[in-house]
């Protein structure tokens, strides 16, 4: 490698070899889910609340924060996990791919929604993800509405991105909500999962116009 | 600068009222004695016109409104205690000399250093409301006579410049001895110093020369040493038993800032708390909190209590409590000069330390799986406080789905064929389209806990990929393939 001769030489080396550590506002953080990446124009974005609806078993949730780890984790941004149904199995990981990962698990669906309104104002993240899926229905139509919109305000006032995934449109008023519908197959798990996630089909729903056209403008 | 003492007037009124919440900024009075004789031993300050030896009755005509309380031995106990730690954090020779006073041995200390100590120790005391003073001086009585002067802090440089104006009840003369000193026109302790010690003695005897000798701020160098507090724990009995979060936070605080104090003072940090609700029907609710950032930080403790007490339901109401912190040596570390670090490290580890309190200790962490082939093996630990550099990508890329499990796994029927399971009946149910299987994985079979089990990926007719495991028991949906 050619040494630097200018000051501004060394910071660009310095910059490509060690990412900024609190990097805050403007762009989304990428997902490296390049359908998603490309349909929020980079990545999620921040300060926004984003639903990611798994419409259908094995249509690729679980792909989608596999490959948002192994992102952050290379951009060495935290994330933290919160999981309403107990579901993240560590071991379908390596276990560098976890170290920036806080992963909590709430005995019910309230306390997962108490867990995000506390993680969410923590300016510690990058991303915080409520996962719901594998929470009955019943229970999710039981949470109040409030806790939502209280979850969207928090969001808005912090830097980092809320990714809410789900089984079913779930967050009223949110600005994105991408859906994904297609099972995968046992052929399927043939492939790498960089194949896999490279070809994962997303459909883009605005939940909420303006709010969605804000953020597009 | 050999000595400090630390005072506190009032003491067992400022007790009662570090006790009740209900009576800060009121007129209370401290009352002694029984019917006829019930007078008043200590007012606040808020009790206007009431002064110390006052009838009852005559005290709350002046002052309407007036609080009366008894002295409580308990409340006292747990500030002597408090006044105790802060003298400690000052140095480990410390001796409890009285009730609301604390005497420190500083020898050996540098003056200048433990002058500024001294001064940052009345103020954080003073935040905990106990408005301490401060006295210092070349030995422990004259450090005394000085903490009663001070405002909040005075150091004894001169000792005759000092001494020669206080009143001749510094020095605690008998009555006998002050009405001879008052035949003699002597009103101040330099008035006695100024005659020859010799001659009070021939005219006094040896009292009068022990009164001279208090009066010269002359007293014995060696102090009775206290105990250094060994367990970090407090605790209190309602009477009568409260039913709401208000009076145990109350209470919780004092004691976090005594234990904390007590803490810092020997040089250790919390690694975890330990509390319980003594319940009216004498069972117990008990619940410990690891700390994720070992401290000694008051509002993070409470932060962390308030989440869990919050949450908690009891049935009975609560008629003690007990807080216990575990010491741990302050960690000592140096982050890598890449190292991303913390955008706000005392939140992240505030708001871990509640999420911990609110879901409790071993559901939040940061994933470390085992090394092990078990299905589902994983720890749980504290997070990093920084993160590393990622490692270096894996040779062979990692394939198939990412497994989103059931906990605990779903019991499930299974109709099987010679080439595997065709049909599935329970939580999920449907033909089998194609599986693949098994794979067979056993272990620990040295150990008692043997385990073997079979594991089938199967797709639905349906639609959707799930895992399936046999073991002794049946099969089992252990989760969807993603």
């Amino acid at each position: 490698m050619p040494k630097p001769t200018t000051i501004a030489a060394l910071r660009s080396l310095v910059a490509a070899w060690a990412p900024a550590p609190h990097a805050r506002g403007g762009e989304g953080i990428a997902t490296g889910v390049p359908a998603i990446d490309a349909a929020l124009g980079g990545g999620l974005p921040r300060g926004r609340v984003t639903e990611l609806v798994s419409a259908a078993p094995s249509s690729g949730g679980e792909l989608v924060f596999a490959a948002l780890l192994a992102s952050t984790r290379a951009a060495r941004l935290r994330i933290a996990l919160i999981d309403a149904a107990d579901g993240f199995a560590p071991r379908n990981h390596r276990a560098d791919l976890l170290r920036h990962l806080v992963w909590v698990r709430p005995r019910s669906m309230p306390e997962a929604l108490e867990c995000a309104d506390v993680l969410v104002r923590d300016g510690n993240y990058a991303v915080m993800v409520l996962d719901t899926r594998g929470v009955p229905a019943r229970v999710l139509r039981q949470q109040p509405a409030g806790a939502w919109h209280r979850l969207r305000l928090a969001a808005e006032q912090n830097p980092g991105a809320v990714l809410v995934q789900s089984a079913a449109g779930l967050v009223p008023a949110v600005p994105w909500r991408l859906v994904l519908r297609a099972p995968a197959s046992l052929r399927d798990l043939g492939r790498t999962r960089a194949e896999r996630v490279e070809g994962l089909a997303v459909e883009v729903e605005r939940g909420h116009a303006g709010a969605g056209e804000e953020l597009a403008g | 600068m050999k000595f400090a003492a630390l005072l506190v007037r009032n003491f067992s009124l400022l007790a009662v009222q570090r006790s009740e919440p209900a009576l800060g900024g009121r007129p209370v009075a401290l009352v002694a004695g029984e019917g006829r004789r019930a007078a008043v031993r200590e007012a606040s300050p808020e009790a206007l016109r009431v002064t110390p030896g006052l009838a009852v009755p005559l005290a709350a005509a002046r002052c309407p409104g007036l609080l009366l309380r008894e002295r409580d031995p308990a409340a006292e106990v747990e500030m002597q205690r408090l006044l105790l730690a802060a003298a400690f954090a000052l140095s480990p020779r410390v001796e409890s000399t009285a009730q609301g006073c604390c005497t420190v041995d500083l020898q050996g200390a540098d003056p200048a250093r433990m002058e500024a100590a001294l001064h940052r120790q009345a103020l954080e005391l003073r935040q905990l409301g106990v408005p301490v003073r401060i006295g210092a001086g070349d030995t422990p009585l004259l450090a005394r006579y000085a903490a009663r002067c001070a405002e909040p802090v005075l150091v004894v440089r001169e000792r005759a410049t000092f001494l020669g104006p206080l009143p001749i009840g510094f020095a605690e003369p008998a009555p006998q001895q002050a009405a001879v000193l008052e035949g003699w026109g002597i009103r101040t302790l330099g008035g006695l110093t100024a005659l020859p010690k010799a001659e009070v003695g021939a005219r006094m005897g040896p009292d009068g020369v022990a009164l001279w000798e208090r009066a010269n701020g002359e007293s014995p160098a060696v102090l009775r040493l206290a105990e250094p507090a060994r367990t970090f724990a407090a605790t209190w009995n309602y009477e009568p038993p409260v039913e709401s979060v208000e009076p145990l936070l109350f209470k919780l605080r004092r004691f976090a800032e005594r234990v904390a104090l007590e803490l810092r003072g020997a040089g250790f940090v919390a690694e975890s708390l330990s509390l319980s609700l003594l319940l009216e029907d004498e069972t117990d609710h008990h619940r410990s909190f690891r700390l994720p950032e070992p401290g000694a930080d008051v509002d993070s403790w409470l932060r962390v209590l308030q989440t869990h007490l919050d949450t908690v339901r009891l049935a009975e109401r609560v008629a003690g409590v007990r807080l216990v912190a575990a010491p741990a040596r302050p960690e000592q570390r140096q982050d890598g000069l890449f190292d991303t670090g913390l955008a706000d490290p005392s939140s992240f580890w505030e708001n871990l330390a509640r999420l911990s309190a609110l879901v409790g200790d071993d559901r939040v962490g940061t994933p470390v799986p085992l090394d092990s082939h078990a299905p589902d093996a994983f720890r749980l630990e504290r997070p990093h406080h920084a993160v590393p550099a990622p490692e270096a990508p894996p040779v062979h890329p990692p394939r198939g789905g990412a497994l989103r499990r059931f906990r605990p796994a779903w019991p499930a029927r299974v109709r099987c064929a010679e080439t595997g399971p065709v049909a599935l009946e329970g939580a999920v149910h449907g033909e089998i389209r194609v599986s693949l299987g098994p794979r067979i994985l056993r272990g620990d079979w040295w150990k008692p806990g043997m385990w073997a089990v079979e594991i089938w990926q199967v797709e639905l007719a349906g639609g959707g990929l799930y895992q399936l495991t046999r073991n002794a028991e049946g099969w089992w949906i252990e989760g969807v393939i993603d």
